[in-house]
């Protein structure tokens, strides 16, 4: 038996599936090496990410399943759960077999739970996407700060420079110390710290207004905080200005 | 007085305005501008009532000449009064659309001065938003009834949405509660955007480019509760106005009775139940097609607000079922409680693949507590019942979450407002 080391990237994880193909050798578990410990039992192998093959399977995964299973495997990727990469590894086998309609086989343990937890993903990127709270720090300059459960940044930062493209703007995920960086022209994600500087008076004064906004617009005889937490969970309330 | 005075007053105000979706545009950001639609809608966040906040809902003003009896902002009613200047309104708009805190401006108003007097303050202020600040993002305009169609037509260049409140659900009731409006004043500009969107969608037949009209519809709203009318009037009012005007959605305001004075009809609490029953029977007639008919008849004029309209009517049905969930078509499955619409499609989708066992129907998101009663899995049905109206209602009724409908789901999609039932 065979365990599959790589460098936790997603090409390192496509190219994983390359040479398990190409050497006919289906690996008993698949690692990341950031959280890899020796097992002097088994049989590790290291995996050196190499883009071409990574690019080769992503092709082949788009003709012969579909699109929409790449963008499946890519979101349950994102869950960085150690599970989730034999999960994909046995989809994407599945998917070779099946072909398109793989999708279909919803009663399929396999399929069944990676449509589930690449759910989970999505849901998370449009929760980000709802609550994200930008702070003018400096003159121009936006901030915004999010701590969600999964590594949901890459998927929302287009949103935001299609949206903002007159705006400089960093979002900064403080649980990976991530940073997504616009320029009002493209944007990049970084692991160099931003530097905050102090809020302004006028970001201060907007941040009121926006709370007074706020209460004003509740209606006292409908109160249904229960409600309210089921749209909005508790953990992402730290981000929210209005419930400072 | 103070930015901070007006944003608390004129917030205040528009409070029961229900509508808050931002959803049905695709307005592109472009030349490097501020702001695009998101198809879907996006709210930002949700207030202590549970509703979302999705567009800064606010009065330009709540001075107004009108005094309608069920109106808080009514001329005779003793409260603070405060006036928005189009650049202000624009700015504040602007600033909060850049820290994400909203996906838009919706733009209300009491009447100022005269009908066509507030529609061209409520354009000024689009105008800028559009023009100066390059502003893309999604603007909800209401039409002012009364104002001249020509400002409506104008407004409907700026603007994503509009909606004309019908506001009560009957011409006598509105005599009776707000005498100063007509029902002609509220259907004309109705009706003008309505065959204005349907001369865009002609012409967008022969020119590739023709510019933006409301490209997310119109839609109204009504207050229930304040006056008689039954569910079956307000229902069919609603099938009447998506199928003459096409309307988007039609909003139902459960009545407060906040507002001192003549206390109407001596309503004591909002009926919120009674008003989610509606949403759910509304979203049976865009999404499920059902007939307003269907739901409720001349005999049976209101809704068991103890049970949700789709079992409702499967009680009163029950010769058409259990249907068999490996055969049924998909507007059948549709018809089945514990079947929402993504439940149905994937139903479909799935049993191509292979056939459906019992167990797996939970997998793909049937609600199986209510469903079961109704379907039947490979020829066996699971309801542990007979299927009786009584006995099926008798396993229904005890478990309260009977009340919790299928709303939830599409509550986060598609932006309702409605608040989960309080049990009265």
């Amino acid at each position: 038996m065979v365990n599959y080391i790589f460098d936790g990237t997603f090409d390192g994880l496509m190219t994983v599936i390359y040479v398990s193909y190409y050497n006919r050798q289906i690996p008993n578990d698949i690692l990341s090496e950031n959280s890899y410990q020796k097992n002097f039992l088994g049989d590790d192998i290291y995996i050196s990410t190499d883009i071409n093959k990574s690019d080769k399977v992503q092709n082949a995964i788009t003709t012969k399943i579909s699109k929409e299973a790449l963008k499946n495997i890519y979101y349950v990727y994102l869950s960085e759960l150690e599970s989730s990469y034999m999960l994909i590894y046995k989809y994407v086998r599945l998917g070779f077999k099946i072909g398109r309609k793989i999708n279909y086989f919803l009663q399929n343990d396999i399929v069944n739970d990676v449509i589930k937890l690449s759910q989970r993903i999505n849901h998370e990127a449009y929760k980000m996407i709802e609550l994200i709270r930008f702070k003018e720090i400096k003159k121009g300059l936006f901030y915004a700060k999010i701590h969600p459960d999964y590594n949901v940044l890459p998927l929302i930062v287009p949103h935001f420079a299609e949206r903002f493209q007159d705006q400089y703007f960093v979002i900064h995920d403080v649980k990976r110390n991530l940073s997504a960086v616009y320029d009002k022209k493209s944007w990049i994600i970084t692991d160099i710290p931003p530097e905050i500087t102090l809020i302004t008076k006028e970001e201060e004064d907007f941040e009121n207004l926006w709370k007074i906004y706020y209460k004003s617009i509740s209606i006292e005889e409908r109160k249904n905080l229960r409600l309210q937490r089921q749209h909005m969970p508790k953990k992402y309330w730290d981000m929210l200005t209005e419930k400072q | 007085m103070e930015l901070h005075d007006k944003i608390r007053i004129l917030a205040d105000a528009a409070k029961y305005d229900v509508s808050c979706s931002s959803s049905g545009s695709n307005r592109e950001n472009k030349n490097g501008g501020i702001g695009n639609a998101s198809f879907y809608g996006i709210c930002h966040s949700w207030s202590d009532d549970g509703r979302c906040i999705s567009l800064l809902k606010i009065l330009f003003t709540n001075v107004c000449i009108y005094d309608c009896s069920y109106c808080v902002n009514r001329c005779s009613n003793d409260i603070e009064r405060a006036l928005f200047t189009p650049d202000e309104l624009a700015d504040l708009t602007i600033n909060f659309y850049r820290r994400n805190y909203i996906e838009g401006l919706f733009l209300s108003s009491a009447v100022y001065k005269s009908p066509d007097y507030t529609m061209e303050l409520l354009i000024r202020t689009v105008k800028k938003l559009r023009e100066d600040y390059n502003f893309n993002g999604y603007i909800h305009l209401k039409a002012i009834p009364g104002a001249d169609i020509n400002l409506i037509r104008l407004a409907g260049l700026y603007a994503d949405r509009m909606s004309v409140n019908i506001e009560l659900p009957s011409e006598k009731s509105l005599k009776l509660l707000a005498p100063q409006k007509t029902k002609e004043s509220i259907i004309k500009p109705m009706s003008f955007i309505h065959s204005k969107l349907l001369e865009k969608s002609e012409s967008k037949k022969l020119m590739r480019h023709t510019d933006k009209f409301v490209p997310a519809g119109q839609t109204t709203q009504l207050i229930i509760g304040a006056t008689p009318e039954s569910d079956r009037t307000i229902l069919k009012l609603s099938e009447n106005l998506y199928k003459y005007y096409d309307l988007k959605r039609v909003y139902y305001s459960a009545y407060i009775p906040v507002f001192n004075g003549n206390n109407l009809l001596g309503v004591s609490s909002p009926p919120l139940l009674r008003e989610h029953r509606l949403y759910q029977a509304d979203w049976l007639l865009r999404y499920y097609n059902f007939k307003a008919d269907e739901l409720l008849t001349e005999e049976e004029l209101n809704f068991d607000v103890l049970l949700d309209p789709k079992i409702n009517w499967a009680m009163k049905n029950l010769n058409l079922f259990p249907v068999e969930v490996n055969t049924a078509d998909y507007n059948m499955l549709l018809r089945v409680p514990g079947i929402g619409l993504r439940t149905a499609k994937r139903i479909v989708k799935a049993r191509k693949a292979a056939n459906l066992n019992y167990d797996s129907l939970k997998k793909l998101g049937v609600v199986l507590k209510r469903a079961k009663y109704f379907i039947t899995c490979n020829g066996k049905y699971y309801g542990g019942c007979e299927i009786e109206t009584n006995k099926i209602k008798n396993k229904l009724l005890p478990k309260s979450n009977v009340l919790e409908g299928q709303l939830s789901i599409f509550d986060s999609i598609y932006k309702t407002e409605s608040n989960l039932p309080i049990l009265v």
